[in-house]
């Protein structure tokens, strides 16, 4: 078995412009996926970041010094919103399970076992 | 106190294959920043592999299209996350300035939910 990170990427548009009752339709069906991969076990783990102004700050190393910035690494309409640690025979298995993700877009790589 | 994701940021070196001795010693840098840290850790998270072994999933027009590469091609990557407890964001912003490597997303987690699951500044709206 291999782990994965699947990070779940996305624009603000779909917060901005869905009604209540999608927005609550949408994150019942990630909680009803989140709950069966924990249960069976190929979820291990993972967490949603929250979006919007001031919830990102950045810090990079410009000349060897650490300098800090407002917003995430990357100006962009697209933007990591949520990360989860899977367990899955091969990557055909990894993207899989991706495919079946509720939400949206999202980036599988594998990881460095240490 | 509060939960902060740092996601550590890339810039292009491959500590995978043949890195130089600065890069091994910044790679070296950074196991003793995670021992020196441990106690601030609520999960450990991963350290990816480069973004040549990426693939990502896009929902177009109802349909899943699986295409080689990360979701952005830029200079900068993601190539790992951690998640640490930390009393503020002055706090996180001090612990980032402290990595070894290139740099450091520092993101707030969602933490406080609604009855339906949804984050409590989109149920507010």
């Amino acid at each position: 078995m291999t782990q994965y990170v699947l990070m779940f990427v996305g624009s603000d548009e779909w917060r901005e412009t869905s009604s209540k009752e999608e927005i609550a339709r949408g994150y019942a069906a990630v909680g009803k996926w989140w709950d069966e991969l924990s249960a069976n076990g190929v979820l291990k783990g993972g967490e949603e970041l929250a979006k919007g102004p001031g919830t990102a700050t950045t810090v990079r190393r410009v000349n060897g010094q650490m300098k800090v910035f407002d917003g995430p690494f990357i100006e962009s309409k697209e933007q990591v919103g949520g990360l989860a640690l899977i367990e899955a025979p091969d990557l055909d298995a990894a993207i899989a399970i991706a495919k079946s993700w509720p939400g949206g877009d999202v980036e599988v790589r594998p990881i460095v076992v240490h | 106190m509060g939960k902060y994701a740092f996601l550590f940021l890339d810039d292009g070196v491959d500590y995978q294959t043949a890195p130089t001795p600065e890069q091994q010693r910044v790679y070296a840098d950074i196991f003793k920043w995670f021992e020196t840290n441990g106690p601030k850790i609520v999960d450990g998270g991963a350290e990816l592999q480069p973004t040549r072994t990426a693939t990502t999933i896009r929902h177009a027009g109802g349909k899943a299209t699986v295409v080689d590469g990360p979701f952005i091609e830029a200079k900068e990557s993601i190539g790992g996350y951690t998640i640490f407890e930390l009393p503020d964001k002055d706090t996180a912003i001090a612990l980032a300035k402290t990595w070894p490597g290139h740099g450091v997303e520092i993101r707030q987690l969602v933490e406080a939910r609604d009855e339906q699951n949804v984050p409590a500044d989109l149920a507010a709206r």
